[in-house]
């Protein structure tokens, strides 16, 4: 409101001059206020149409070096003729931090000439997971691996009457969890994600290395690296993380590691690897945060959790989600890797960092297992990181609070319909992934 | 700071003379008046405005680019004293107003100079024209532009603004100035001064003809048949405006004209006078943007 208003706003001093009140003439039959020339300084703006006035140009004001205008300011009133005063902005003389302004960017102590790209939670870059596979060096590859998906196929692995919990769980989140008609999906996505959670965790008495984990919240994540001569930087909240105090293990042996650098990235010209990133000029060099403190006892990031946002402004379609996806897992490896190994640029790292990360929007997954190898994220050629990605895993069909209804046929009942239990198996696969 | 300014003004009306009779002396008034004037503060007038996001105006005064749609007000025919000043405007479907970039040739801030290439990311509808419009992504940067016909998602445009020895065979969607490009070649969305915009040639379906090309300017056929003489550096786009069925649409019924926001006319019968009917009158002359010193000598 300020910025429009100021732009409108006239300085006209109101006048009180007692002077005026000896006119008795002036006294109209009510004695309303306005008889004794009070001016009030109301304008209403025409702003309530669509076209406003023309605006008319104030008359240029010529300044003369060394010549001194003469100014109404020592008679402390307005005189016609003489020039307004112009005084130096007051500024108060302490600091008081409800009324602190900004300085502009070019003056703040953080300033830098090379401007930084950030990658925050809110951002939906155009060309999806290739763009995010460039940015982060990464081979992306269909699909999970087998001997992921074939850990929650063992039978010691499996919950008892596992079909029939998850079936309730996508019940009680789509049907039950609401007094109104049908729950949101904010709502429902989050339940759903919650409850599958709960039934993975009641495998901890077989499983005891379930219990050296814990989940984590809004917690802020920072990582900085160098890209070509670009600097990038990832910043913001994410959302769920599944932390615990072992690392996952590597998923992909030493010898296809050093086969990624064969492969080439994908380029996207004429569009620029760096669009829609967010470019800021005042930032902290080498910002690399995990989002806890060096004591937390569970530092390894295991798996991360994405809902989608109900926010309207950042609206992210599915491809724009996976991207999303693979740079914030990206964020948690190289932020892990700045701390264990430092923040010098390492071809390969004896010990690649595993992170894990489902999406979900309450009836489609996207599962994403990220392989960190290398930091030295300068150059296009060499080493370069893996990622594998299932996308677009429905968990059902349908869940209807009213049937679908066509031309007086059932299409589609009330209820759960197109149940498969395969999904819940890799999510299980992924929760289990380290501990079994 | 505005609740501030806000709460002094109210209190410089509030601490204002009360309602007086007649019959009090002046002298009174004196005395009150200079009571008050002492305590009260000056002040300067504040506006009491609603806000001014959907303003047409706001559009004019917007700075920096952007692709987002803006909302929009109608305005009804209505002008700034809130007379009708156009007859037959009002009501329709709400808007929004995607600002296209009408300058085609306009540089990413660190790369002036160098021809360079967009990819359409996606054409779609604009209910501000009648044309469609296409969104371009190269670079750091998006914008949206008048598409040409054949555009669709998926293709690479090219701007150039280097005018060659030889004339460029042309695809279409691309922009090159007018002395790169050979004669006879249909363009849309032309410039009569460099730099500033593209302002003829917007409409769906329309195309000029480049007629020929006189040392340093070209003259260029508009859809009126009027021509133009350009300097040769203008920037243009190859190839006719999208949507270029849009004349022969059919409105069907009234209420798609309303829905257009064109409101009926008056019905009641005019005599028309010396302008109403068909005219055959010879084309007018050519219309030179270009000042050449030789010509202007008079």
């Amino acid at each position: 409101m300020l910025p429009e208003a100021t732009r409108y706003l006239k300085a006209t001093v109101s006048l009180f001059s007692p002077n005026v009140f000896l006119n008795a003439s002036k006294l109209s039959a009510h004695g309303a206020p306005s008889s004794l020339q009070t001016r009030r300084n109301l304008r209403v703006s025409h702003c309530f149409a669509a076209r406003v006035p023309p605006q008319k140009k104030p008359r240029e004001k010529v300044e003369i070096p060394g010549l001194e205008m003469v100014t109404y300011g020592d008679r402390m009133h307005y005189v016609p003729g003489l020039a307004k005063p112009v005084y130096p902005p007051w500024e108060m003389s302490f600091k008081d931090p409800r009324y602190y302004r900004s300085p502009p960017a070019q003056e703040m102590a953080l300033y830098k000439d090379k401007p930084c790209y950030v990658f925050n939670q809110r951002t939906s870059i155009l060309e999806g997971v290739r763009q995010a596979a460039w940015l982060t060096k990464t081979h992306v590859r269909p699909g999970l691996l087998p001997h992921l998906v074939s850990l929650a196929a063992k039978p010691e692995n499996q919950l008892p009457d596992q079909d029939e919990h998850v079936q309730n769980a996508i019940k009680h989140s789509r049907f039950w969890d609401t007094t109104e008609p049908r729950p949101r999906k904010e709502k429902y996505s989050n339940t759903l994600l919650l409850n599958l959670l709960h039934l993975c965790a009641t495998l901890q008495p077989t499983h005891p290395a379930v219990g050296r984990r814990i989940l984590a919240e809004n917690y802020s994540l920072a990582a900085t690296w160098k890209r070509g001569e670009d600097l990038f930087q990832i910043r913001g909240r994410n959302g769920l993380l599944h932390c615990s105090m072992d690392p996952l293990p590597r998923i992909c042996g030493e010898q296809e590691v050093l086969e990624t650098s064969d492969q080439v990235l994908e380029s996207f010209y004429p569009v620029s690897p760096t669009i829609d990133l967010q470019q800021v000029s005042v930032y902290k060099e080498e910002m690399n945060c995990t989002g806890f403190r060096g004591e937390y006892p569970y530092p390894h990031a295991h798996t991360l959790y994405f809902l989608e946002t109900s926010d309207p402004n950042c609206q992210l379609r599915p491809e724009q989600f996976r991207a999303k996806m693979i740079m914030f897992t990206f964020g948690n490896a190289l932020a892990r890797a700045h701390k264990l190994y430092g923040t010098q640029p390492q071809s390969l790292l004896e010990r690649p960092i595993t992170v894990q990360a489902v999406g979900t929007n309450g009836r489609i997954f996207q599962f994403l297992v990220f392989q960190l190898n290398t930091t030295d994220l300068s150059g296009d050629d060499g080493i370069k990181n893996q990622a594998w990605l299932d996308e677009d895993v429905e968990l059902y069909d349908f869940a209807k609070v009213r049937p679908f209804i066509k031309r007086k046929e059932v299409k589609v009942p009330a209820g759960l319909a197109g149940y498969k239990p395969e999904t819940f198996s890799k999510f299980l696969a992924l929760y289990l992934h380290g501990a079994a | 700071m505005a609740l501030s300014c806000l709460t002094r003004a109210l209190r410089s009306l509030t601490l204002s003379q009360p309602a007086l009779l007649s019959s009090q002396t002046p002298v009174v008034q004196l005395k009150l008046g200079t009571l008050v004037a002492s305590t009260v503060s000056q002040c300067r007038g504040f506006l009491t405005t609603a806000s001014l996001k959907h303003n047409r105006a706001y559009l004019k005064q917007l700075d920096k680019y952007t692709i987002r749609p803006i909302g929009i007000k109608k305005s009804g025919g209505r002008d700034h004293t809130g007379k009708i000043r156009t007859r037959g405007i009002g009501g329709g479907h709400k808007q929004k107003h995607r600002w296209v970039d009408f300058q085609r040739l306009r540089y990413e801030p660190n790369k002036e100079g160098q021809p360079f290439e967009e990819k359409v990311v996606e054409v779609r509808y604009d209910p501000c024209r009648s044309a469609d419009i296409a969104l371009l992504a190269g670079g750091n940067r998006k914008r949206w532009i008048v598409a040409t016909e054949k555009m669709q998602a998926g293709d690479i445009i090219k701007t150039s603004g280097v005018i060659g020895r030889m004339a460029v065979s042309a695809n279409e969607g691309d922009a090159y100035p007018l002395g790169a490009l050979p004669v006879g070649t249909l363009v849309n969305n032309l410039e009569i001064q460099p730099g500033r915009g593209s302002k003829y040639i917007r409409a769906a379906g329309t195309s000029g003809v480049l007629l020929r090309k006189v040392n340093g300017t070209a003259i260029v056929q508009l859809p009126s048949k009027q021509q133009v003489q350009v300097l040769e550096t203008c920037i243009v786009t190859v190839g006719r405006v999208s949507n270029i069925d849009h004349n022969k649409r059919i409105i069907g019924k009234a209420g798609r004209n309303r829905w257009l926001g064109i409101r009926p006319s008056s019905g009641l019968w005019k005599r028309k006078g010396g302008w109403a009917g068909r005219k055959i009158k010879p084309l007018p002359p050519m219309k030179s943007y270009v000042n050449l010193p030789s010509i202007s000598a008079n």
